[in-house]
């Protein structure tokens, strides 16, 4: 039971956000201090900070690439949304949104054109993107002046989630039904299980390919847009370790790393396990960086588990081991 | 019949891409010398001195990422907190002298990155997983040791890793041998042809023969110890040392070694060309800012011109 809870990769999610909430109330003994409003609003808060990231990233490792360029446009959509938006945020919206929606489009082109692997590409991908966001900004943190849309955008909805986080949640759900009800969510299935078959198929998976960077680069610039509109301010270094973060977080959500495998809301799922160790383990009076000990450990052994070869190299050994302890008269 | 013009096109086709890409080498070669020389001062001691510095402490970790893309594991996402790690265990073992504060900074580099090779090449744990997950218990394990404190030096000894012999500085000496010992590692051993054959083709490899695990490992161990170095040489050079040493070398060390044409999925390159793909970005970045143009412009075209290098290697190399 608890074997297939934590092998299956669609339960897994669920059951690890679970695990880690009974964990954190058991350490807390009723403290109350992991159990209150103030901190199911901090976990929606990073939810909205790295989970459209997470998406993004989650989508392109489901068919079987991995777009590293996230963490770039990110710094660049939120950059540009605070310099052109200060008058009008939703123009700032539109031009940071289109400006990651366009470099996945490029980037997805430039992969399904020359057959490139988009670890490559994307890697190219991000230093420009960077070196974008460096130029941009002169290498400054740019203040954001309108302070109004980051208050509205804090404001708290029903004490629990704030309209930023609520936007998260809803892009969430769209992107789930999509999955789920159209036939796009077949498709990339499909492209991500078996590219090959997909295309004998019929399916033309480099449309399908564009299409997920696509998405991927406009979900990252949302996220970014809506990071930097809330905190006022954009910096080309503020999110280094953005990449990592979404990375684990589509990974815990249920992604299998050899495609085909993984749903939106899994991704919802694992974005928000890292977030309530983050600030439960912070709730709870825990040093702030054990929850980098704990991500890694949770990614490390979902690595360990998702190896195409552990159970081939654990039946060998246990193969060799009852070998050997069988003395050459007992067998039969 | 057709089957024979039909392969003697594609080999024509084949050469046609070879010798357009090579083309293309010569004149971005040829035209990052022009602008280097025509740069006035380029050529002036101080600048070489910073040119060699540039190369020296980024090229020890983009070196060890070459074997690491070679046997086909993309990149490691945790090299550079692989090199403010063992910055920080150098420093805080430098009270047993200076030599053994080396030894134990490599071997910790050395052990760090085993354990990740070994995930990935005895059960084949997805490498950028393994690597991130490293990367987050490296940063969480120093904040918890330091008590995200900054480490200063525990004994004397740090001037070994610095200053010149005979007008070179120490530090590049340090890289130029690390090239060397990897350039022959890749290319005289048996486990630098297996690790080049692990990465052109995996099931060949083990269809071969070749224990593919212990290869892998071996990539990663060589890789932790350049990294290691790198830690060694940046903590001398600065005299204290925290996680942020080491920050964002990852991508500037796979940059070097795509920019120097090791593919990207394995299999094909070697540590000369990354030697190349890190002159090549000291380069353009010295020049750049003679020139007047800020830090910023370097981080731009140095993206750019790995993305036309993907491009272009990826042009020739199709079959």
């Amino acid at each position: 039971m608890i074997r297939s809870l934590l092998l299956n990769p669609t339960a897994r999610p669920f059951t690890v956000m679970a695990g880690s909430i009974v964990v954190l109330a058991v350490i807390d003994r009723g403290t109350g201090f992991f159990f209150s409003i103030g901190t199911i609003f901090s976990v929606m808060q990073l939810f909205a900070t790295f989970s459209l990231v997470a998406l993004g990233l989650g989508l392109s490792i489901l068919i079987r690439e991995f777009d590293l360029s996230v963490a770039g446009i990110v710094g660049l959509a939120g950059c540009i949304a605070v310099m052109t938006g200060a008058t009008n945020p939703w123009l700032g919206l539109l031009l940071g949104v289109g400006a990651g929606l366009l470099s996945g489009l490029i980037q997805g082109f430039i992969m399904t054109r020359l057959n490139l692997s988009s670890v490559g590409v994307t890697l190219g991908g991000l230093l420009t993107l960077q070196g974008m966001t460096y130029v941009l900004t002169d290498n400054k943190t740019i203040g954001y002046p309108n302070i109004a849309v980051a208050l509205e955008l804090n404001a708290p909805i029903g004490g629990l989630i704030s309209v930023r986080s609520a936007a998260c949640l809803a892009v969430f759900v769209l992107a789930a039904l999509m999955m789920t009800y159209t036939h796009i969510g077949r498709d990339v299935i499909a492209t991500g299980s078996d590219r090959r078959a997909a295309r004998i198929a019929g399916l033309n998976t480099d449309r399908v390919v564009i299409g997920v960077f696509a998405a991927s680069g406009a979900f990252s610039a949302l996220g970014g847009v809506l990071l930097s509109y809330s905190l006022s301010a954009a910096s080309p270094v503020a999110l280094a370790d953005v990449l990592a973060t979404a990375a684990a977080a589509a990974i815990v959500g249920g992604v299998s790393v050899v495609g085909g495998r993984g749903s939106p809301m899994g991704i919802a799922a694992g974005v928000l396990t890292l977030c309530i160790l983050r600030s439960g383990l912070s709730a709870i009076g825990v040093e702030p960086h054990v929850h980098d000990l704990v991500t890694g450990s949770i990614l490390i052994a979902i690595a360990f588990l998702d190896a195409p070869e552990l159970f081939r190299r654990v039946t060998s050994w246990r193969l060799a081991r009852a070998g050997r302890n069988a003395s050459p008269g007992e067998s039969p | 019949m057709s089957d024979v013009s039909l392969r003697s096109r594609f080999r024509l086709g084949d050469m046609r891409a070879r010798q357009w890409v090579l083309l293309v080498r010569i004149v971005a070669g040829g035209a990052i010398a022009f602008f280097a020389l025509s740069t006035p001062g380029f050529t002036s001691p101080l600048s070489i001195n910073s040119l060699l510095n540039a190369i020296s402490f980024i090229g020890c970790v983009a070196v060890g990422m070459t074997f690491i893309t070679i046997t086909g594991n993309i990149m490691s996402l945790a090299l550079g907190a692989t090199v403010s790690a063992s910055a920080l265990v150098f420093l805080a073992s430098l009270s047993l002298g200076v030599y053994p504060a080396f030894l134990v900074a490599v071997l910790f580099g050395i052990v760090i990155t085993a354990v990740q090779g070994a995930l990935v090449g005895y059960i084949r744990a997805n490498p950028l997983l393994v690597s991130i997950a490293g990367l987050s218990l490296l940063i969480g394990g120093a904040a918890l040791a330091t008590g995200g404190q900054r480490i200063y030096p525990g004994g004397e000894g740090l001037q070994v890793f610095k200053g010149h012999v005979a007008g070179i500085p120490v530090e590049t000496l340090y890289f130029f041998a690390t090239v060397l010992i990897g350039q022959f590692v890749l290319s005289w051993t048996r486990i630098g042809r297996e690790m080049i054959m692990v990465g052109s083709n995996l099931r060949a490899a083990i269809a071969a023969g070749i224990n593919t695990a212990k290869t892998v490992t071996v990539a990663y161990v060589l890789a932790g110890a350049c990294s290691a170095v790198s830690g060694v040489l940046l903590a001398a050079r600065y005299g204290s040392g925290d996680m942020e040493l080491g920050l964002g070398y990852d991508y500037t060390a796979i940059a070097a070694v795509l920019v120097g044409g090791t593919a990207i999925q394995g299999g094909s390159g070697s540590v000369m060309r990354t030697l190349i793909g890190v002159t090549v970005i000291a380069i353009i970045a010295t020049v750049l800012l003679l020139r007047g143009f800020s830090q910023q412009w370097q981080y731009l075209i140095t993206g750019l011109i790995v993305l036309a290098v993907i491009m272009l290697h990826t042009i020739g190399e199709r079959r």
